[in-house]
């Protein structure tokens, strides 16, 4: 155990964790609405795409992860419009829209595969020298990774728009009551969502990688599903599960840097086993910590 | 005139095969104009797809080898469904009973294909019903949601097959690439006419016809029912609801498992870390379709059996990569989705 | 009631109409050619070497129709795809991903007519064959160069899946490393996978973590690889095509590329002409299947000569594989005396010495 291969095992976390951040914060606000998108792996695999396609397009990867968050947010809208507009189940939305960004992306992708881009550039703490400065320097969208939980926080628990989303989430019939559209509500909720899931896949492609393959979020999206309920719907917990999952990737190919034997299959298990571990532990107390009226829709008179 | 229960049944088919082909003649002009965006021939793409499919006896063949997975998979989500349990468990039931079924036919490779068979049959079943057991128990015990555990699942069910063929059941032959050894002929499914139809065909078929005479003839389909409808009145009445969800989720992941099976056995003839291209969630979208009709379910089957062969010929003839017609899949079912939820019943 | 026969007669009605296929009436070419590849062609790696050959035997037989099919995966997907390239006409297959073997081989068996050229595995049947690049020795040469450009004397190699072919790639890269610079060790991060991006990206990176200043690998596609050493002032040499020098300007040293074209217009020829025998092909540097990539410029002259002297010396015959050879936990493994060639190199399980990490 040298300290290289700790910080190594750390920066490597805060990099892999970043893109699952995003993600489960979308889909965290999009389920304390009560609407749960098992499609999220296509909306990440749209933004990844997209925001690829923009940046080979345009040269410039900022213009690409704008591009990225506006796609992940168009096509959540159209989930949005299915659930909420049309009252559909939410799963089977979900599963297609999984499907729809799995086709899509290929398509947007595929012209642009072997593009060379210049990714989102890493950006050096300033201040900060010598072996800090190769670990302590990552691209923006890490930097705004915690802010972006703390504002996601904020957002939920601190302002009235928070308020009435998670009520929402809660019963819509007293919402509705109150006076407020709880359909409008879940659109704006699920175009956030959009937006932040297109902005993980976009992490993945722009900075990550630097590439655009099909399917490269390879059950990302998924993860970060069950994420949301490893976090019990907080955005502050959610970060330390994104580092827990990221982590356990990067654990098992550091170690192997560093010489150490570890069969990786077991190590990639670990992280779903301690999903399990704390949902069967929440699932104990069973006081249930999600929105009461999540994956039903509501049939106010509208 | 009374009309007879198998002309019903016909005319239901017919009906519900109509009803689909109207939903995907409007997702195909869709999918034509997405094609000509960018810079495809949609019709001929079709024009092909229709000569392969329906012309051509190794397209239809592909067709029906493409249903079978899809038939079982839609099962396993059908049958749980109907006590309002979600199962998108399919793939992690289907690798998992890939799995067992493969530690059979390596260890048991000496036997006869009439003892070997029915054998590996037998442990698909237990080896995806086992897998979906976990979800039940959790279920059962109102730890967690079967819909997440089912998803979680999913993923550990592969790298338990990954762990294996790059270890324990690596394949010295091949010692270049993981996959287990190849499995005697004695454990092999056998296929039909010179094509990759598979007697997991008549696998698919048997599970059909059990689920319908279950669900329609017996008791406990009654009592499932009452459940789905209302679980709380159920308990109350003295059915066994705590014994029912483990049972039931144990036969739709047994049922899946037969699906990994039939692909070892039949199509891969040896454990490999590739094993469905998401068989499992096609087959919750088949079932959702088929709103949990045997019937139904068939036609689905059918249908996205035809939208993979587009996705063939589409690669073959016009180089864009399979995965797009994932797109046209998507549209067909976000038109079902639309129009399906104006006027009727929360689910 | 009267539905029934209506529907059915549509639906008939619409098969036969279709059932025909339109006669092509154009100029019958010489040879109509399938290939499937594992991936996409503009991987800079695996996919694109193939794709380069193709296009060479192309060239070099006017007229020759090349169907193609990208992304087919290693499953019995394959199979079908296989089959509408046959029902198109192709009268060879070129099935370039080992995976692809077990589909090609059932589809040989089921068409006499139609020859397969697999890359990369051992079946073998009258109308089947098998080819590769003899690899293994060819390593050498690179490690040549990463021992000499080295400073931090640790180098690093991203293997996808650890199989016999990948481990006697890495021992030939340490081996050809320590001849000019008994320091040099090597450390493997393997991913698990021949194609996954992400993992690629985090083991460079744990790679380059671990002091790595040279990073190498056996992936399909060396592009993220090769980015992010680039990205991190690290020098990096390439596998599987030497176009992928276009991804590092600054840090490239060198690599080894398959040059497919000629062994593959050699197969097409054979077919038209009826002549082809099927045989298990394995040729190396010097021998027409595989080339060192150009130098990149932040290699000096000097280096440049010993790498070009050690390939030389790899064309005529040489191999490291020469007894004695002793394994990273100081077993002796090739004993005094034996030599180990041609199929042998599947069967590496363990590492030299100067490698960190467990082959098992």
């Amino acid at each position: 155990m040298n300290a290289a291969l700790i910080a190594g095992v750390i920066a490597s976390s805060i990099l892999s964790g970043t893109s699952l951040l995003y993600a489960t914060l979308g889909e965290l606000v999009g389920e304390r609405a009560g609407i749960v998108n098992l499609g999220l792996e296509g909306i990440m695999l749209i933004g990844a795409a997209t925001g690829f396609a923009v940046a080979a397009l345009t040269g410039d990867p900022y213009v690409g992860l704008a591009a990225a968050a506006l796609a992940g947010g168009a096509v959540n809208l159209i989930f949005a419009y299915l659930v909420v507009g049309c009252r559909a189940n939410q799963l089977a939305t979900g599963l297609c829209l999984m499907f729809f960004g799995l086709g899509l992306s290929a398509l947007v992708g595929r012209p642009f595969v072997g593009a060379l881009i210049t990714g989102l550039p890493r950006m050096h703490l300033p201040g900060v020298g010598g072996a800090g400065a190769r670990l302590l320097s990552y691209d923006m969208l890490v930097y705004l990774a915690a802010p972006a939980a703390l504002f996601i926080w904020w957002l939920l628990f601190r302002t009235r728009w928070g308020l009435v989303v998670r009520a929402v989430g809660e019963s819509p019939a007293v919402v509705y009551a109150a006076g407020r559209r709880p359909a409008f509500v879940q659109y704006q909720a699920l175009a956030l969502a959009g937006l932040l899931g297109g902005v993980g896949g976009a992490h993945l492609s722009l900075a990550l990688t630097l590439t655009w393959a099909e399917g490269m979020t390879a059950g990302r999206g998924f993860i970060a599903i069950a994420l949301v309920i490893f976090a019990r719907w907080n955005p502050l917990w959610a970060i330390a599960g994104a580092l827990l999952f990221g982590g356990a990737e990067a654990l098992q190919l550091q170690l192997q840097a560093a010489g150490a034997d570890v069969s990786p299959f077991v190590m990639n298990m670990i992280p779903y086993l301690l999903t399990f571990l704390v949902l069967i532990l929440w699932g104990w107390n069973r006081q249930s910590a999600a929105p009461a009226a999540l994956g039903r829709t509501h049939f106010g008179v509208e | 005139m009374p009309r007879s229960a198998a002309t019903l049944c016909l005319e239901s088919a017919l009906g519900a095969a109509s009803r689909a082909a109207l939903v995907t003649l409007v997702a195909l002009g869709a999918f034509a104009a997405l094609l000509t965006a960018a810079g495809k021939d949609p019709l001929k793409a079709y024009v092909d797809t229709i000569a392969y499919v329906f012309g051509n006896p190794y397209g239809f063949s592909e067709l029906l080898v493409r249903m079978i997975p899809l038939l079982l998979t839609a099962v396993a989500v059908a049958l749980p469904s109907r006590i309002g349990l979600i199962n998108v468990g399919g793939e992690g039931q289907l690798y998992m009973g890939a799995w067992l079924t493969t530690a059979g036919a390596l260890s048991l490779s000496d036997q006869p294909a009439y003892v070997l068979l029915p054998v590996l049959t037998l442990l698909g079943f237990v080896g995806g019903g086992l897998w979906a057991l976990i979800a039940g128990v959790l279920r059962a015990l109102r730890l967690v949601n079967e819909t997440i555990s089912t998803l979680l699942l999913n993923y550990v069910a592969p790298m338990i097959v990954g762990f294996f063929i790059f270890g324990p059941w690596r394949s010295p032959e091949s010692a270049s690439y993981p996959q287990s050894p190849a499995f005697v002929d004695a454990a092999r499914l056998p296929s039909f006419f010179h094509t990759r139809v598979n007697a997991g065909l008549f696998y698919a078929f048997v599970c059909l016809l059990l689920y319908w005479l279950l669900m329609t003839r017996t008791r406990w389909g009654l009592e499932m029912r009452a459940i789905g409808g209302n679980p709380e009145a159920a308990r109350q009445l003295g059915v066994p609801v705590f014994r029912i969800i483990l049972i039931v989720m144990f036969l739709a992941g047994g049922v899946a498992g037969l699906a990994g099976m039939v692909e070892v056995t039949a199509i891969q003839g040896r454990l490999v870390s590739e094993l469905s291209p998401g068989y499992g969630f096609i087959g919750f979208l088949v079932a959702w379709l088929a709103g949990t009709s045997a019937v139904g379910i068939v036609v689905m089957a059918f249908l996205f059996a035809v939208i993979s062969s587009v996705g063939d010929i589409l690669q073959i003839t016009q180089g864009l990569p399979f995965a797009v017609v994932n797109i046209l899949m998507a549209v067909i079912l976000f038109i079902v989705l639309a129009r399906r939820s104006v006027g009727s019943a929360a689910r | 009631m009267a539905r029934i026969p209506l529907l059915l007669a549509a639906w008939a009605a619409l098969a036969s109409l279709f059932a025909a296929d339109p006669a092509a009436a154009q100029d019958k070419p010489p040879l109509t050619v399938g290939a499937i590849y594992v991936g996409s062609v503009n991987d800079y790696g695996y996919n694109r070497a193939m794709k380069d050959g193709l296009e060479e035997m192309k060239k070099n037989i006017p007229g020759l129709k090349l169907i193609e099919a990208e992304n087919v995966p290693e499953t019995a997907e394959s199979e079908r795809i296989m089959e509408g390239m046959i029902q198109q006409g192709a009268k060879l297959i070129f099935a370039t991903s080992f995976g692809h073997q077990q589909f090609a081989f059932n589809l040989a068996k089921a068409h006499p007519d139609v020859v397969f050229e697999h890359a990369g595995g051992w079946m073998q049947a009258p109308n089947f064959g098998n080819f590769f690049g003899a690899t293994q020795t060819a390593w050498y040469a690179m490690g040549v160069a990463a021992g000499k450009m080295t400073k931090s004397n640790t180098l690093g190699f991203v293997v996808g899946v650890p199989i016999g072919y990948a481990i006697g790639n890495v021992n030939a890269f340490e081996m050809g490393a320590r001849s000019v610079n008994p320091k040099a060790e090597t450390r493997v991060v393997v991913t698990g996978g021949w194609a996954d991006k992400a993992k690629e990206a985090a083991a460079a990176n744990a790679l380059i973590d671990q002091a790595a200043d040279v990073v190498t690998m056996h992936v399909d596609s060396p592009a993220t690889i090769i980015q992010i050493a680039e990205s991190r002032g690290a020098y990096s040499i390439g596998f599987q095509s030497i176009e992928a020098r276009a991804l590092a300007p600054k840090g490239w040293i060198t690599g080894l590329g398959f040059t497919w074209g000629p062994f593959m217009t050699a197969t097409a020829n054979a077919v038209i002409a009826g002549t082809f025998k099927p045989a298990m092909v394995r040729l190396g540097l010097g021998q027409g299947m595989m080339a060192v990539a150009p130098f990149g410029p932040a290699v000096p002259a000097d280096v440049q000569a010993l790498v070009t002297a050690a390939a030389d010396k790899i064309g005529k015959g040489f191999t490291p594989f020469t007894g004695p050879v002793a394994d990273n936990t100081g077993v002796v493994r090739i004993k005094d005396g034996e030599t180990w060639y041609g199929d042998k190199m599947g069967n590496f399980d363990w590492y030299v010495e100067g490698v960190i990490g467990k082959a098992k």
